[in-house]
């Protein structure tokens, strides 16, 4: 039982220390993430932690965002570009998927970037296919009466 | 990879002479397809030129690099071609938003609505109209206005808009209608209502520096040669 009780204070020993060890890096991961922080979410451990934390979900969540508003700002490209041709994007698609043309948005845009008379050429293809909207109805036009009676 | 071999086929005169908008760098028409409206195609500055009309395609790109020889231990197999420009997408550099550079556009603001002259304008300023546009980056124009005395509204709004202000302190608000407005400081209105329209933010007040508006029909940049504001929007004319 001695050699039980020793070899346990022994084992708690050990076992602190690899705790602590263990405890310390841990902090050190953290700090180390946590590099670039305002104020004291860089040097103390308590608000690293939170802010570690936080930062860890927030990757986490714009890592799929990221997907999604970069294809926001492809959409917005070619928009633009394909404005300058007098198409706008919702009648400039539909034309392309008309004609089974199935490059995607960010080959789009930066075609509309980088090979400007390429882009031309898709527009052109897109208005052939897809002329446009000519049965849209004018709202009608609200006439200023208030000169009538002045 | 097959695109960009049947891009380059397609399109003959695009790979080798490329226009540049700006003096050198930035390869696309974006900004040059609105200001010039017969595109004056300058042969780019880059090695396409010396080759003159060739056809580039996949295996000739394969062997013929950018990179000299002697420094193409620096590079992987990937980039020894340079920067790969279809699997990622662009960010402007410095040198592509350089405020120098940048068109500027004058208009008329005689007998135009407010609102539709405002919107048209924060998308000339935001750089909305160009393919090159990066919300986070400031790609527009400077815009002029002259004869701001003279933009109009639709309505009885002449007479019954209100422009209002806080001091911040009570009792300090102060109302005025468009009319006043117009005979005391009419540049604001046109301010007032850009400003309104463009973002909100450091980048936004940035932006909306980048608008002149002026009392008369003069204004002092002649020396920007400012190009005409180019207007798609059938409704902006006040009809009477």
């Amino acid at each position: 039982k001695k050699g039980g009780v020793t070899v346990r204070a022994s084992n708690e020993r050990e076992n602190r220390g690899e705790e602590e060890e263990r405890r310390k890096m841990n902090k050190k991961k953290i700090f180390s993430l946590a590099k670039g922080f305002r104020g004291r979410a860089k040097n103390c451990i308590r608000i690293a932690r939170e802010r570690v934390e936080k930062a860890l979900q927030y990757s986490y969540r714009d890592r799929r965002n990221k997907k999604r508003e970069m294809r926001g700002l492809w959409i917005e490209r070619i928009n633009a570009g394909s404005r300058q041709h007098g198409v706008n994007y919702g009648n400039f698609i539909h034309g392309l998927s008309k004609e089974n043309v199935q490059l995607n948005r960010k080959v789009l845009s930066e075609l509309s970037m980088h090979e400007p008379y390429s882009f031309k050429a898709l527009v052109d293809v897109s208005r052939k296919s897809f002329p446009g909207n000519k049965n849209v109805v004018q709202a009608p036009r609200k006439v200023d009466i208030s000169s009538i009676n002045a | 990879m097959a695109l960009l071999c049947s891009s380059s086929t397609v399109i003959l005169p695009s790979s080798s002479v490329k226009p540049s908008g700006s003096d050198r760098r930035s390869p696309f028409l974006g900004l040059s397809l609105t200001a010039i409206s017969n595109p004056s195609v300058r042969v780019g500055i880059n090695g396409n030129a010396k080759r003159g009309l060739q056809v580039k395609c996949e295996a000739e790109q394969a062997t013929t690099s950018l990179v000299p020889a002697n420094q193409r231990w620096m590079f992987d197999e990937e980039e020894a071609n340079g920067p790969d420009i279809w699997n990622t997408t662009w960010y402007p550099k410095a040198s592509d938003h350089v405020n120098t550079d940048k068109p500027w556009f004058v208009v008329d603001a005689t007998d135009k609505i407010l609102g539709r002259l405002a919107s048209t304008i924060a998308n000339h300023i935001r750089g909305k109209n160009l393919a090159s546009y990066t919300p986070s980056v400031d790609m527009g124009a400077f815009v002029i206005v002259v004869n701001a005395e003279k933009v109009a509204v639709s309505g009885k709004k002449r007479n019954q808009k209100l422009y209002r202000r806080h001091s911040g302190r009570p009792g300090g608000m102060t109302v005025e209608t468009f009319d006043q407005l117009q005979q005391r400081i009419p540049e604001r209105i046109i301010e007032h209502a850009v400003r309104g329209m463009l973002p909100k933010g450091r980048l936004g007040r940035a932006l909306f520096n980048h608008l002149k508006v002026y009392k008369g029909p003069e204004h002092p940049h002649e020396a920007q040669k400012p190009l005409d504001l180019p207007i798609r929007d059938k409704r902006i004319q006040l009809q009477k």
